[in-house]
């Protein structure tokens, strides 16, 4: 690892100076999972690496009916995949967050860090996407909110601005949402996400929502448009799997070929339907 | 630059200065000679470097040297008592659940975090728990059942002491 200064702001908007001294000179570090090996690797090379964790409140996970569920940007994977809250009505949300890496890997890595990263395959994206959750940004001009689905723009790339970090995520409550939680990988633990996808419906409104299989997670507007209100059916469950491998566009890589990834698809919109039908 | 850290290590407390770009299994092995925890793959993949940090179980090759400051850190030294193997520890030498040794401390360290949590866990809790370490040359069978064995006796004396 190439020598840096390392910050822990005790405040947000000490973070938020920081960053706009430092710029692009500067990482912001959360639970390092993925920033300690890039640093080891070389991947990056900063002269600054700012630790947010000693920011009072960031740790914080919190749920009202009202104003649904509050996650920290310091919560980690394993903090949200017990929380009451989140079993409770988000488990599709729990399962994923427990689905990433070890128990040693979830007791440091975060969800914050886990969409600020923007890989396609994030674990904890595709519940994020089907619960239309937003992303809770604190910058130099005040506080704002933005939907996930915005955050993420393409590969490793987001709407975060220069003077901006992520304190949190807030994902509205629907009492009716009710999700199905997927990770296609190629052992059961310990391993990225060769397919991962959440699949809910709250009444007649189905969310689709896949990672893996395009540059971003994705949702799928077309097979949504064509479920809502229907009654589920063989041959609509048939028509809207056929109509989900149009809504994505995956590639080949070390995990899986783009056939492969196209099938999968098929098949866990088909089991998911069936299962919420 | 070096930054100052204070912390428990084994329940005993260190004051160091480190640098920034070590991380936590450097600065145990190479500045505390605490040897017992291992480098493997030094991605968080294999778990040989498993520590228990404020009762949780992690991976000291992701954690940078200066976060060490504050935290309560169990290496596999701290494990035994008064020259006594802890009942994890004597139970991996009675059920023979290791070969090249390697894995075995971050073996012990993730086994001992989840009886803390869970005094009576199940076959399928244990090998959750466990599946962030590696081992080459077990398959796995004997330690499963070694921690198996520290349960049974835990629910035998009614709970972990």
């Amino acid at each position: 690892m190439r020598e840096f200064e390392f910050l822990q702001p005790k405040s947000i908007d000490e973070a938020i100076a920081m960053r706009v001294e430092h710029g692009e000179r500067l990482v912001v570090f959360n639970g390092g999972t993925d920033i300690v090996i890039q640093l080891r690797d070389r991947l990056i090379a900063p002269d600054y690496v700012m630790d947010i964790k000693k920011i009072p409140g960031l740790r914080d996970i919190t749920f009202t009916e009202k104003d649904g569920l509050h996650i920290g940007a310091c919560a980690t994977m394993n903090e949200i995949g017990t929380n009451e809250a989140v079993k409770a009505h988000y488990p599709y949300l729990a399962e994923a967050a427990l689905s990433v890496g070890s128990k040693q890997v979830r007791n440091r890595a975060t969800s914050v860090g886990n969409i600020v990263n923007a890989s396609p395959l994030c674990d904890t994206g595709t519940p994020l996407y089907a619960a239309d959750a937003l992303l809770c940004i604190e910058g130099k001009g005040g506080r704002r909110e933005v939907p996930v689905r915005e955050f993420i723009t393409f590969v490793r790339r987001t709407v975060l601005q220069k003077d901006e970090i992520v304190t949190g995520i807030r994902v509205p409550y629907d009492k009716n949402l009710r999700g199905i939680f997927t990770k296609v990988a190629r052992r059961r633990e310990v391993d990225l996400s060769t397919i991962c996808a959440t699949v809910a419906r709250s009444g007649g409104e189905w969310k689709l929502a896949f990672g893996a299989v395009a540059p971003t997670p994705v949702r799928m507007p077309k097979t949504e448009a064509l479920l809502k209100d229907r009654a589920i059916t063989e041959a609509l469950i048939d028509e809207a799997a056929k109509l989900a491998r149009t809504e994505v566009s995956p590639i080949d890589d070390v995990r899986a070929s783009k056939e492969y990834r196209l099938d999968v698809v098929e098949v866990i919109v088909r089991r998911c339907l069936k299962e919420l039908a | 630059m070096k930054y100052r850290v204070n912390f428990f290590l084994n329940e005993e407390p260190v004051e160091l200065y480190v640098d920034a770009n070590k991380t936590m299994l450097n600065v145990l092995r190479d500045e505390l000679c605490y040897t017992g925890t291992k480098e493997g793959c030094g991605a968080g993949e294999c778990g040989a470097c498993t520590v228990i940090v404020d009762g949780k179980p992690i991976n000291s090759c992701l954690v940078l040297a200066p976060e060490m400051d504050g935290m309560h850190i169990t290496t596999v030294e701290g494990l035994a008592k008064d020259g006594e193997l802890s009942p994890i520890q004597k139970a991996f030498v009675e059920h023979a659940a290791l070969q090249c040794g390697f894995c075995t401390p971050g073996f012990i360290m993730s086994a001992t975090a989840l009886l803390m949590e869970n005094p009576q866990p199940t076959r399928d809790e244990i090998k959750r728990a466990i599946s962030g370490n590696l081992c080459r040359c077990t398959g796995y069978i004997r330690i499963i059942e070694a921690i198996e064995d520290v349960a049974a006796q835990y629910q035998k004396e009614g709970g972990a002491n």
